[in-house]
């Protein structure tokens, strides 16, 4: 480095810098859980229930015990309290969840295939495996509840869960529905369904945990997205003071949400090695994975929408029920809330109201993945709004430029009712976004091109989605930054890295905010200790809130240097100034950051919640004797508010739409009718490789969030929110020359074959035009 | 607490912290050996285990990843005798012999390959689970064909699975690197 005073220093922010972490994973050298290694690890397998619902009357472990290697095996009566060692939620409770909450081993039932009731602890994970097969359960089988609309009289999973319908939410805006209803011109009414489907990253998960007996420290190894939360609930449930426990972050195979909850692994694998004073292990296989991590998704939404003839939207009615599986978990009724929050979208409605139901059904848990509820609620609305406006004659399109809130209307806040918080969506420009994404996508010559190959024979279709993506959630996020002896800074975050590229992008906002090199700076999210608090990884709002409180921290650190920095050089305060590393006298007197020994911590807090606008349009083909569906093109335009690091924007919204078109098209966390999972392995729930993916086109705006000091919105959902509700509007609008109207997802072969036979029964309300009132 | 977990042991064994000994339990055991990344290596192990265990386990070679154990993700793909092979459908004992390559044997001495290079520059991972996998894959690939078309290298890294990219970067790094492999 040269010592020249005054430095000129481009921003790196908004520069599209390679990331800092790939130099190790892409040489191998990346360290995830399982690549942890401790003297005398003992390996842990979870034993789980194989039936979905019956009454748990005994676990026999006497033979696994005996089984060579094995250590221990522990069933629920094992472990003392167990009762009262319920997992807590972390985010939007309902109202009976107390009843639904899962303890960490079954204690006199199974509800779903999957629920852990055993753990086998052995020398080796080979002779653990070998073991939990010799662990039986004497159960008497009960009927299952698999359906997300269940009638009077269906089994309960809790007798103090009426119907078990374990919470309800409701939201209403403006005018009465039914005198909108009374004066529209058109009115449809659908039924619509989202399929069970989640995030399957490509690691699975994995814990190591030991405990000290000098420190009294219990140490675990692999958690991730909300740490210092799992902390929070790990010594809780352990009855250990917070600060004998310490969660570290390995590198992380993939989060999308589902990853980095509080599980009932993460207590049982702790709670044995502080039983035990030996590390233990425990690697999740795939099959496990698939029945263990939260599912999502799986929500049934009837919509009944009203409009007037040139297409003013009116208002609508809508009302959900989520599957949300066997237990309330923590992600409580995000899903469904969400579902409800968004089911307006961008536009003015003059009223409206919407209920959504959570309901418990014999199914592997439901929580939060990727635009939760987001996507279900997008595709139910925009499948709507395409019939409205089939139902007027308009192209689908110049429905959505007709009623889009206006920029000149913004910000534009919809009050939901009594103990809600309002929604105020404050920037942007949706009609123009809507323009130019038409615009990058030729619209009017994909419609030239659709009508000839429709002349061919062909089934074509464009499918149109518009949608909010909400991002940044509260209420507050942590940082510390250090002045390192060497002349580097490190800033220590609570938010966790689950592959995004957080190290890279936060550097850069540091890097700026301090007026150094973003080489110099280092990001370290790894542990519970180095920092004392923090909210996560979740909401896209790493960037925007972890980002927001690194720039406090650095005010902060700037002030303790001029402060400290005056006293060394033995002037005022008010003559020192902060250039890069260096407090600098006005005559040109100097000291090094780094020889100040300053650090310096702050929190963020806000709650302030972003809806950045965004649409998608997609282009299906269909091939109608196999059912095949092929995605030709999907694009999407997006608001993040500020791109911090354009690459990583761009992989965050590509990759969430080849995510989201997977979802769409090919996986499907199926049951049979005893509540028997039929997507066990990668060769059944068929994330798409390359050959079933097109070429996503994503581009964005960037309109400045005015809820964080950097900007902000989020990307890392943005890109899947609008997919599924395209496609099945692509898929829509190819079969609409055969006469079938696509009310359920997904768009597999079958599927469409089904639907092209008629045998895809239309609910009991059919779409219907009303007079003008 | 169970009667079995009154008296837990109140010292681990004690063992290397680095390289894991041998199994404790029954296992039969069989002595293996093998070029890895150009070294020679012994190692007893029971025959059961898979390769990628022993890779990962015994071997010290942990970027070879599991993301399936059966053979459809191709996380752990390493080459064999120069042909990429899913190490979780083979069995330690039957790579005796065989020459391995795994990703921690891929850069040169003075920097990265021009795949590694690549994958960074085109942002071809994120979370980097599945990265060491393709990169062996697209290895396996470019050594023997060289020229192969793009058709051809779609085709072959749609053997292996990515939930972050959406694959394109991938795409882009591979034709990269192959540019720069046959200068």
């Amino acid at each position: 480095m040269t010592t020249a005073l005054v430095r000129t220093r481009a921003p790196s922010v908004g520069l599209a810098l390679p990331r800092v972490e790939d130099d190790r994973l892409v040489r191998g050298d990346g360290c995830y859980v399982g690549d942890i290694h401790r003297p005398g690890q003992l390996h842990a397998r979870i034993v789980r229930s194989q039936v979905a619902h019956a009454n748990l009357l005994a676990v026999h472990v006497e033979e696994a015990r005996a089984a060579p290697g094995v250590v221990t095996v522990v069933s629920g009566s094992d472990i003392p309290g167990l009762s009262e060692k319920r997992i807590p939620i972390r985010l939007s409770p309902g109202q009976l969840d107390r009843f639904a909450l899962q303890t960490p081993l079954a204690l006199d039932r199974v509800r779903y295939v999957g629920e852990p009731i055993a753990v086998v602890v052995a020398v080796d994970p080979y002779l653990a495996e070998d073991a939990a097969e010799a662990v039986w359960a004497d159960v008497e089988e009960l009927a299952p509840q698999l359906d997300p609309v269940p009638g009077h009289g269906a089994p309960l999973l809790f007798d103090m869960v009426p119907d078990n319908a374990v919470a309800t939410f409701e939201t209403a805006h403006g005018e009465d529905v039914d005198d909108l209803f009374r004066h529209a011109d058109v009115l449809v009414h659908e039924r619509f369904s989202v399929h069970r489907h989640s995030a399957a990253p490509m690691e699975p998960r994995g814990l190591l945990a030991e405990f000290d007996d000098d420190s009294g420290r219990l140490t675990v190894h692999g958690p991730t997205k909300v740490k210092h939360f799992n902390k929070r609930v790990l010594a809780d449930l352990l009855e250990l003071a917070p600060d004998r426990v310490l969660l570290v972050e390995p590198d992380v195979g993939g989060g999308f949400g589902p990853r980095g909850e509080f599980y009932p692994e993460d207590f049982l694998i702790p709670w044995l090695a502080v039983q035990l004073r030996r590390p233990v292990k425990w690697m999740e296989d795939r099959l496990e994975n698939f029945v263990a991590l939260n599912h999502s998704r799986e929500q049934v939404i009837e919509v009944a929408m009203a409009a007037r003839h040139d297409g003013t939207l009116l208002g609508f009615r809508s009302t959900g029920w989520c599957s949300l599986g066997a237990y309330v978990r923590t992600t409580g009724h995000t899903v469904p809330r969400l579902a409800g929050i968004h089911m307006p979208g961008p536009y003015p409605w003059r009223g409206f109201s919407t209920k959504f139901v959570s309901v418990l059904t014999n199914k592997t848990p439901l929580g939060t993945y990727r635009g939760p509820g987001e996507v279900e609620a997008t595709f139910a609305r925009e499948r709507a709004l395409d019939l409205v406006a089939a139902e007027l004659g308009m192209d689908p399109p110049e429905l959505r430029r007709r009623n889009l809130i206006r920029s000149d209307a913004l910000p534009y806040r919809v009050d939901t009712g009594a103990g809600s918080e309002p929604l105020v969506y404050d920037s942007g420009d949706f009609p123009a976004a809507l323009d130019q994404l038409l615009v990058a996508a030729e619209y009017e010559e994909l419609r030239r091109s659709q009508a000839a190959r429709r002349q061919d024979g062909e089934a074509v279709g464009i499918g149109v989605a518009c949608f909010f993506d909400q991002g940044g959630i509260g209420p507050f996020e942590q940082a510390r930054v250090v002045a390192e002896p060497d002349g580097t800074f490190t800033g220590y975050v609570g938010v966790s890295s689950i592959g995004q590229g957080v190290q890279t992008a936060l550097a850069q906002i540091l890097a700026d905010e301090l007026g150094v090199d973003v080489d110099r700076v280092r990001i370290d999210h790894r542990d519970t200790d180095s920092i004392s608090d923090g909210t996560g990884a979740f909401a896209s709002r790493t960037t925007s809130f972890g980002g927001s409180a690194l720039i406090l921290a650095a005010r902060k650190l700037h002030e303790v240097a001029r402060a400290r920095g005056a006293d060394v050089l033995g002037v005022n305060d008010g003559e020192v100034t902060v250039e890069g590393d260096e407090v600098v006298t006005g005559n040109g007197r100097s000291v090094a950051l780094a020889a100040l020994g300053c650090e310096a911590a702050a929190t963020f807090e806000s709650t302030h919640v972003d809806f950045s606008f965004g649409s998608a349009v997609a282009v299906v083909s269909v091939d109608r004797p196999t059912g095949k569906v092929t995605v030709e093109r999907y694009l999407g335009h997006y608001d993040v508010g500020r791109a911090v690091n354009p690459l990583i924007v761009r992989g965050q919204l590509d990759g969430g739409a080849a995510q989201g078109l997977g979802g769409a098209l090919l996986e499907d966390l199926a049951y049979d009718d005893q509540g028997q999972p039929l997507s066990t392995s990668f060769m059944d729930y068929m994330i798409p490789t390359l050959c079933e993916l097109p070429t996503v086109q994503s581009s964005w705006s960037e309109h400045p969030s005015s809820g964080n000091l950097v900007g902000a919105k989020g990307a890392g959902e943005a890109g899947i929110i609008g997919t599924l509700a395209a496609v099945a509007n692509a898929v829509a609008d190819a079969l609409a020359p055969d006469g079938v109207i696509v009310r359920s997802s997904p768009f597999t072969a079958d599927r469409i074959r089904a639907l092209l036979r008629g045998s895809d029964a239309p609910m009991s309300v059919q779409p219907s035009q009303v007079g003008a009132g | 607490m169970g009667a079995e977990m009154v008296s837990p042991p109140r010292s681990a064994p004690t063992r290397a912290p680095e390289e894991p000994g041998e199994p404790e339990g029954p296992d039969e055991l069989a002595d293996v050996s093998f070029s890895l990344n150009g070294s020679m290596t012994a190692l007893r192990v029971p025959v059961r285990w898979t390769l990628a265990d022993v890779l990962r386990e015994r071997a010290g070679a942990t970027g070879t990843h599991l993301g399936c154990e059966h053979g459809v993700c191709g996380a752990c793909t390493v080459l064999v005798d120069d042909q990429p092979v899913r190490s979780c459908l083979m069995l330690g004992v039957q790579a005796d012999g065989s020459s391995v390559r795994t990703i921690e044997g891929v850069a040169a001495s003075d920097g990265l390959h021009p795949l590694q290079r690549t994958f960074h520059e085109q942002h071809a991972l994120q979370c980097g689970y599945c990265t060491p996998g393709f990169i062996m894959l697209a290895l396996g690939l470019l050594e023997r064909e060289p020229d192969a078309s793009q058709e051809r290298i779609r085709d072959v890294l749609s053997s292996n699975l990515c939930r972050c990219t959406g694959y394109a970067p991938i795409v882009r790094a591979v034709m990269a690197a192959q540019a720069e492999m046959r200068r």
